[in-house]
């Protein structure tokens, strides 16, 4: 019974085939469960009230009107929160000031207390039982701040006499970090026959997946129960009884379950615990009802992470064949008022990392600060650190080539590790396992047709456009150094096999990709594979984040489908009265060698007391992944206007072994455009009194349907991984990395050379000297068409660095 | 009483004057598949048909469909559970990943395909122009458009012929 007649093509759905995703046809249906389709009976709405001052004493806040409205259940303040025992989340660490003292951050309370520090920060909140009553409750409590100066980037921070964020951090530099060998670094500039040094400005992003944050806090069996939009259901409950420990009911880890269900998009947004979180657990617990917050898109532009924001003076010098001698980047992030743990991490640690890149660059000097500021805080976005470290890399290869005279792919391949250097330690001692670098630049330019761009340029040229040419060679650092996961097998007498692991669905495919890995092993249709994810009573780990899922979580899948199999064995000689030796197991089935006696899997399962066979397994990866890739762009620029398309995108990507070709393909494709995005047109931009002005879709560009199609993107898979057992490397972040710096390479390739090929009307600017040649280095993200356009003719934003 | 119909259905008209039709839809009848990703009417999140025209129902309010047809994307797939030749090809052409952007995408690209059969691929665009995709990078999007309208034009001409060959013999 059970007996599933198509085992035989089952083959077609494993590993390295492109299928149907099992999570679509859920969702094409509207039959998704994002936390907002969850609505219990009597469920309440909370809204939050907000600070409308970046900085700012709070004197009073009034909530007696709102509470005697209609509808309302409850209002809470900061003072109430605190009253109750309410603890502020778990601060950020692990960093130290420039006096060597450990570093100090403000305390980040769930609402406010006694001072604000940026706008949107969640002064009170009001819980009703309509939406639309607590919104009216809300516009009634009356707050009264007394708005004191703020400072809204890292270069007013750090001026003299500037109003300071937080008196722990003097100068408002909440850490800062060197790495690498000072007197080495000037050692080799003073050597150098060349030395390039660009301002690179690595602007505020907004991650803003369409989804915006959702909570639904309840009390099940007296215990609380938050259901949320989250990459990391097991962090977020740790982070909640940290901060309600102190309210009865919430004191421990089993106190406490978190569940995910699907989740609208996440790039690292949704793997801090934010304040809203908090709130509204509390408030669950004080009502003991089922209570619900809803972002609105305007809340995710206030408070929700926002990523990048690092500004660099990058220095690199060179010998006169273009050998690099030494790199020296001094920069500054802002990490905003309230900064999280993973902000800081990012740019003082993380890029760090990466900042060699894929070139044997033995000599390093980097000196990077945190730098509080009245903002929102920033944190995990999609490449986290990397697409900043790569960018400013990149970057200056494209100007030490052009100082060279040299090209741009052969300034890089001198550079590069060459495959017999590896495993390859780089100057911050991270271990590169596998790749080939020079092999994926080779793929690369005969992809993008490097040798035809002139032609291609002069074409352009006919039409009155500017054409341009960027390359970026680059790799990237994966895993969030949380290499070890768990699956949980349970095969069923009702024909499926479930999978249950910590890490979580965002949309990246990763049931799919887990149920492929499911398949090889059981040899069944992948329509009998189930995977279970986001319930912190199911499984406990770190989540998905920094593209670790499919190689710790799937190498586990892999682990416990063999190990489900293996346990089968005794089973099946049992009921088939033989050898444990003597059973094999196939598609399916567990038979007898070299007899037709068999009995099929979930047969098997339902002879099992429970209906059910059980296995568990695990896997550990020795060390981060390191993918890494050759993404080349072409653009085109209307010279009337300074609108700038791309108008061809190539890559070779090494990300090891391939489980599912289609989803990796959408990942690099996908990716990209959010690394388009940051290049051409993204920008969070607040003013001098850090009011946010970009804080909706009509001010905030995301890329829309009108850019870039074309993609050509290949994968060479004879490089796997070494160090875990799939030999996959993680591929979410890549194509961002990547995209960021070859658009950008390329746009000031269009605008360097805009003398050779441009038509008339630039041409005539170009007389003047303005706008053409070197000068173009200076341009600054993101490029929109006013930028490009004030580029031509000669105009450039200064890119102002703090000192 | 006033009555919408909604995916084939009829159901008393809403009468909150202050209720969108994006939240009427999800609250008072559960049909959570339109969502609401925006309130600023950019993403197209909130895409629905408004007699049979792409709106979103974020900027609409319930009563103004009152007396008039509203289909989700619930309304989409036929009764025996076939789906919708576009959610198909959505699929196929891994159009999605997150899903979240999807049911609007759905139901703008059912809305264009009603209108156009055999569009460009800047009728595409021009189409899609008012909904994001933050996880696809809306290649598979463009591709799974163009696939769902060959697929309709084939059954459009299937149909064609079935009625012609139906008429003669009845000639």
């Amino acid at each position: 019974m059970n007996a599933p007649d198509s085992f035989t093509q089952a083959g077609r759905y494993g590993s390295g085939h492109t299928v149907r995703r099992i999570e679509d046809p859920a969702l094409v249906q509207g039959q998704g469960r994002y936390t907002d389709d969850v609505m219990p009976a009597g469920q309440l709405f909370l809204r939050f009230v907000r600070s409308s001052f970046a900085h700012g004493r709070i004197h009073s806040i009034h909530t007696a009107q709102a509470q005697a409205m209609p509808g309302v259940v409850a209002v809470y303040t900061g003072a109430d929160l605190a009253a109750a025992g309410v603890k502020p989340l778990a601060p950020a660490g692990g960093f130290k000031q420039p006096d060597g003292s450990a570093m100090n951050p403000p305390p980040k309370h769930a609402l406010a207390v006694g001072t604000v520090r940026h706008v949107g920060e969640c002064v009170a909140a009001v819980v009703a039982e309509s939406r639309e009553a607590a919104r009216a409750a809300a516009d009634a409590v009356l707050v009264d701040i007394e708005p004191l100066p703020a400072v809204a980037d890292a270069v007013a921070a750090l001026a003299a006499g500037a109003p300071l964020v937080w008196e722990g951090a003097p100068g408002n530099v909440l850490a800062e970090m060197q790495h690498g060998d000072a007197a080495a670094t000037i050692a080799a500039f003073a050597r150098a026959q060349h030395r390039i040094s660009l301002p690179i400005v690595n602007q505020r992003l907004a991650p803003s997946p369409i989804e915006p944050r959702a909570v639904l806090a309840y009390i099940d069996e007296g215990r609380l129960t938050v259901r949320l939009s989250s990459q990391m259901p097991t962090g977020v409950r740790g982070g909640l009884v940290h901060c309600l420990s102190g309210v009865s009911s919430a004191r421990s880890n089993d106190n406490v379950r978190v569940l995910v269900g699907d989740v609208g998009g996440g790039f690292g947004m949704k793997t801090a615990l934010y304040p809203e979180d908090v709130v509204t657990a509390y408030a669950a617990l004080h009502l003991q009802r089922p209570v619900k917050w809803q972002a609105e898109r305007v809340e995710e532009f206030l408070t929700a992470v926002h990523g990048r924001d690092l500004l660099s003076r990058a220095e690199m010098a060179l010998d006169a064949h273009g050998k690099v001698l030494a790199l020296r980047i001094r920069s500054w992030a802002n990490v905003g008022a309230l900064p999280t743990g993973a902000g800081v991490a990012i740019q003082l640690l993380i890029g760090p990392w990466v900042t060699t890149s894929i070139y044997d660059i033995e000599t390093i000097h980097l000196q990077i600060s945190a730098v509080l500021t009245h903002t929102a805080a920033t944190g995990a976005y999609r490449g986290a650190g990397r697409p900043e470290a790569i960018y400013t890399l990149e970057r200056l290869f494209d100007a030490a080539a052009r100082e060279l005279q040299m090209d741009a792919a052969e300034i890089r391949r001198r550079n590069m590790i060459r495959p017999d250097q590896l495993p390859y330690k780089n100057p911050m001692g991270q271990t590169y396992d596998s790749g080939n670098f020079e092999q994926l630049l080779d793929q690369g330019l005969v992809l993008a047709d490097w040798q035809g761009f002139a032609a291609r340029r002069a074409d352009s040229a006919q039409r009155g456009l500017l054409r341009g040419r960027g390359i970026a060679t680059f790799l990237e650092w994966t895993g969030g150094n949380a290499l070890e996961e768990n699956v949980q097998v349970r095969i069923t007498a009702d024909g499926h096999i479930e999978l249950t692991s910590a890490t979580m669905a965002m949309g990246q495919g990763i049931a799919t990709s887990y149920a492929q890995l499911a398949v090889d092993v059981f040899g069944v249709p992948i329509e009998r594979i189930r995977i279970l994810q986001g319930d912190t009573d199911r499984a406990n780990g770190f989540g998905s984040a920094a593209s670790r899922s499919l190689f710790t979580g799937g190498a586990a899948a892999l682990v416990a489908s063999q190990r489900a199999v293996e346990a089968g064995k005794p089973l099946a000689a049992g009921a088939l009265e033989a050898g444990v030796a003597d059973i094999e197991y196939a598609a399916g089935r567990y038979s007898v060698a070299g007899t037709d006696l068999g009995i099929g899997l979930f047969e098997l399962a339902q002879r099992q007391p429970g209906g059910v066979i059980l296995a568990d397994g695990g896997a550990k990866a020795s060390a981060p992944t390191w993918p890494n890739g050759c993404h080349i762009c072409e653009v085109e620029i209307d010279p009337a206007t300074g609108r700038t398309q791309v108008v061809a995108y190539a890559s070779v990507n090494d990300i090891g072994r391939v489980i599912s070709p289609g989803i990796v393909r959408g990942q690099v494709e996908g990716g990209a455009v959010q690394g388009i995005g940051q290049a051409l047109c993204e920008n969070v931009v607040y003013d001098a009194e850090g009011q946010l002005l970009s804080a909706s879709f009509m001010d905030y560009a995301l890329p829309n349907v009108d850019g870039f199609l074309g993609f050509k993107t290949a994968f060479d898979e004879r490089m796997p991984c070494l160090t875990n057992s799939l030999g996959a490397k993680g591929v979410g972040e890549l194509g961002t990395i990547g995209a960021t710096p070859a658009v950008v390479n390329a746009v000031v390739d269009a605008l360097v050379n805009a003398q050779k090929s441009a038509p008339k009307s630039v041409q005539m600017d170009s007389q003047t000297g303005a706008g053409q040649g070197r000068s173009a280095e200076c341009l600054q993200m993101p490029l929109t068409a006013e930028a490009v356009w004030r580029a031509l003719r000669g105009t450039y934003p200064p890119a102002v660095l703090p000192g | 009483m006033s009555t919408t119909y909604v995916n084939g259905r009829s159901i008393p008209a809403a009468t909150q004057p202050n209720t969108l039709l994006v939240h009427w839809l999800r609250d008072a009848l559960g049909l959570t598949g339109t969502h609401l990703g925006c309130d600023t009417a950019q993403c197209g999140a909130c895409t629905v048909l408004l007699d049979g025209l792409a709106v979103k129902s974020c900027s609409v309010l319930a009563v103004q469909a009152s007396g008039r047809h509203v289909t989700t994307v619930e309304g989409l797939a036929r009764p025996d559970g076939t789906l919708h030749p576009v959610q198909d090809a959505f699929i196929a052409c891994h159009g999605l990943q997150c899903g979240f952007c999807t049911p609007g995408m759905l139901m703008s690209t059912v809305a264009l395909l009603a209108q156009n059969p055999r569009p460009s691929e800047a009728d595409v665009v021009q189409a899609l122009e008012g909904n994001l995709c933050r996880c696809t990078g809306y290649v598979n999007i463009v591709a799974a458009v163009h696939q769902a309208a060959a697929t309709l034009r084939q059954e459009a001409a299937t149909l064609q012929q079935e009625s012609t060959t139906l008429s003669q013999e009845t000639a």
